[in-house]
């Protein structure tokens, strides 16, 4: 266990001094994967990892990512790699093409080691939905808590430590939620920045790629690496100013906390330790206000982007018939095939979606659910810019607990205080979740989500953040 | 009794370009089967639609040859159907924001000139070819994704030569323009025909019958002249005429009834997915 654990930093240090190889990390790397308990693997790549590590013989000093070792949600595709979005409609499905995130980290010679599981096609928030079960969360008693969805096996598989980063993807809070409960650093950058070519769509205006890693300078350098315009995503964005501040600091910078979301805030630690955060940045010069926020925007939250996801996933999964590709069942007629098809490879919660999105989006209702949704969303997000006019970033606890455990029962999903987040993917803002205190050993994460294309002021402040907290390159799982 | 004949025209025509209307494959489909088809036209998961230049200066430069309103964004939608000449699940087209609108083009029947009304051009993607042996469909994508602009008219056309003159004036609009071949016979250039009768000095639209595929403008005189009879016979008999879709094969026998619109079928299969699922 002399490598894992460590950040890309120090990896990357021990490179250049000499004193390791990419190939003994990966090996270690591998090690640790197979005995892992907390099911967070698909498909993996010992083999290819190994044999790439092993062609990188000549260290790059300026290049942080090289020969680190990376996981990969699994709806995320990569060529020659099994990737099934952890839906057994998509077994044995081979993408004949990397995602475009994938081909800049493969640039930057970093190591690809297995893909993640994830709440099946990232429908979901706690991680239990995916084919192969339930994915744990490293922290607590063994296999007894959720690490939260839908990108759970990359939170998970990082707080363990074995990988310094993963990449996953954000379409309501599918980052920024699992790195609270993982005591992870989870950015989704602005909408745009980094291309989505590859990433299973579920709802293309709200999907974003992003990063978890154990530091906040870390998830700038992925973010550095992976941003800028791609020919294969008409969404990406180009020519945007490469905003960044030399020597940031908190003197100046105006944080709002939406008072009404705080209100809802019942964990007594939760509020101590935000105050005492509040406390802290104040006496750093930040100015923060508690600000006022429309209560009938925040409870039309969670109904918009459900109905939103749900019309959008409906249309983005219908190209899975078999008939093209894919895990095809028999049957007389092509009708046959593709009700078979769909009928057995998604699981009863994603035909429940579908199935409300197929109806939001009739002739008859479209008017009524999805129009009007979208009319909602656009209110949300003018609310939302309102206040980030006046301010850097809005600061909210990013989860009102800790990691619940499996058995609990979920909560109800429409709680503001649980899905506040999905503003960020209305405005396509940058947001990110940092760890900011343990509650029993148990990690919590605060948010913080900027304005379309200032994700560097973002990232400055939460580094501000990670230094006042002083909880960097936190993991679990590697006490041995 | 007389009849007025009412006639509305939508144009399927393919336009030039190298690659398709959403992917860099090449839109050649005359190739060998399944030879120009890309990742995105299969809709691989992870795939995403980038919109074709090419496709969208040819749209722009019929809707100004057809006097139509621009709009100054550009808006697709997905229209979502399952069938197995459909890949993606949905085509990629512009249901609520055309690319063109409101425009007209004067044709000649008889040296008298007449005013049809158009309303929309709006482009789309083609589907896949389909070619069924007994028990076997072969499906064919490299037409899948190719570019189509779809022209709809009013029904302002009264008579089948008034049709004639009508295609054969955006046949020559889109060949001088060199925004499509226009043949018809190779399918480059596609008509379906909605046709109602109605009593003279009646307001109110009868009940309309769509002849769909014509390849030649002269099957396309030929479908309505018959189609005009057959409802005549109809309606002096006083049946009442159902909304069909016919399809028409080319010798101009048999007009098929209704071929089955596969919109309605979405909502079916969900259906049978969750009683399989919980059979």
């Amino acid at each position: 266990m002399r490598y894992l654990g460590l950040t890309m930093t120090e990896l990357h240090e021990l490179y250049v001094s000499g004193k390791a190889t990419p190939l003994d990390v990966v090996n270690e790397v591998i090690e640790a994967l197979t005995k892992d308990k907390n099911n967070i693997l698909e498909k993996t790549m010992y083999d290819e990892a190994r044999s790439m590590a092993q062609s990188l013989t000549k260290v790059e000093k300026d290049n942080l990512l090289w020969g680190i070792p990376f996981l990969v949600k699994d709806n995320i595709a990569m060529k020659g790699i099994e990737t099934t979005g952890s839906s057994n409609i998509l077994n044995g499905f081979i993408p004949l093409c990397n995602a475009e995130v994938i081909d800049k980290l493969l640039a930057a010679k970093a190591i690809p080691v297995a893909k993640t599981t994830l709440d099946e096609f990232g429908m979901g928030g706690r991680g239990e939905t995916g084919h192969k079960g339930i994915t744990y969360n490293p922290y607590g008693k063994e296999r007894t808590r959720i690490v939260g969805g839908s990108s759970s096996g990359s939170a998970s598989g990082v707080a363990s430590g074995y990988v310094p980063f993963a990449v996953g993807s954000d379409t309501g809070d599918s980052i920024r939620k699992p790195a609270s409960f993982a005591g992870l650093v989870g950015f989704k950058p602005t909408w745009g920045e980094i291309s989505r070519f590859g990433l299973f769509a579920f709802m293309p205006t709200l999907d974003h790629v992003g990063f978890f890693t154990r530091s906040v300078s870390e998830a700038r350098v992925l973010f550095e690496k992976t941003r800028g315009y791609d020919k294969k995503d008409a969404t990406s964005v180009m020519n945007v100013p490469f905003k960044t501040e030399k020597d940031a600091t908190l003197k100046g910078k105006k944080v709002a906390v939406l008072e009404p979301i705080f209100a809802l805030m019942k964990n007594k630690l939760l509020i101590k330790e935000f105050h005492n955060l509040v406390d802290k940045l104040r006496q750093a010069g930040a100015v923060v206000d508690f600000v006022p926020f429309d209560k009938d925007l925040l409870a039309a939250i969670f109904p918009t982007y459900f109905i939103l996801s749900c019309a959008e996933a409906n249309v983005s999964n219908a190209c899975l018939t078999g008939i093209g590709f894919g895990n095809k069942e028999e049957g007389a007629s092509y009708e046959e095939i593709v009700a078979n098809t769909r009928g057995k490879g998604f699981s009863s919660r994603i035909k429940y979606r579908l199935m409300l999105g197929q109806y939001a989006l009739k002739k008859e209702n479209r008017n009524e659910y999805y129009d009007r949704a979208q009319k909602a969303r656009r209110l949300i997000v003018e609310a939302v810019d309102k206040v980030l006019e006046n301010y850097d970033v809005i600061m909210l606890p990013a989860a009102p607990n800790h990691a619940p455990t499996v058995d609990k029962q979920s909560e109800p999903h429409s709680e503001i205080e649980n899905n506040f987040m999905a503003i960020a993917n209305f405005g396509g803002n940058p947001s990110l979740t940092l760890p900011y205190f343990l509650d029993e050993g148990l990690p919590l994460g605060v948010n913080l989500t900027g304005k379309p294309f200032d994700d560097f002021n973002v990232l400055n402040i939460a580094l501000k953040i990670e230094e006042i907290t002083g909880l960097y390159n936190l993991h679990a799982g590697l006490k041995s | 009794m007389k009849y007025e004949v009412i006639i509305g025209l939508e144009i399927h025509i393919e336009t030039k370009t190298n690659t398709k209307m959403f992917s860099s494959a090449s839109s050649l489909f005359d190739a060998p089967a399944n030879s120009n088809v890309s990742v995105v036209d299969m809709a691989f998961p992870g795939t995403l639609p980038t919109v074709n230049k090419k496709a969208v200066q040819n749209a722009i430069m019929l809707g100004h040859a057809l006097n139509m309103e621009i709009d100054d964004e550009l808006h697709f939608d997905r229209k979502n159907y399952f069938y197995s000449d459909l890949p993606k699940g949905y085509q990629i087209t512009q249901q609520r924001r055309p690319i063109g609108s409101n425009g007209y083009l004067d044709i000649y029947v008889n040296d008298t000139k007449k005013r049809i009304r158009i309303e929309r051009i709006h482009m789309e993607e083609d589907t896949a070819k389909q070619i069924h042996l007994g028990e076997v469909t072969l499906i064919d994508y490299n037409r899948a994704g190719n570019p189509l602009v779809e022209l709809v008219t009013e029904p302002d056309l009264r008579s089948a030569d008034e049709a004639m003159a009508f295609v054969e004036a955006v046949r020559e609009i889109v060949t001088f323009l060199e925004i499509s071949d226009g043949k018809m016979e190779e399918g480059s250039l596609r008509c379906d025909v909605n046709i109602s009768l109605r009593p003279v000095g009646v307001s109110k639209f009868g009940n309309k019958v769509e002849i769909k595929n014509m390849n030649s403008i002269s099957n396309i005189g030929k479908a309505i002249e018959t189609e005009i009879k057959r409802q005549v016979n109809y309606l002096i008999k006083g049946l009442k005429l159902k909304v069909r879709h016919g399809g028409m094969t080319m010798p101009l026998k048999i007009q098929l009834q209704c071929v089955k619109k596969m919109k309605a079928l979405i909502i079916d299969i969900f259906l049978k997915e969750i009683f399989y699922q919980f059979l």
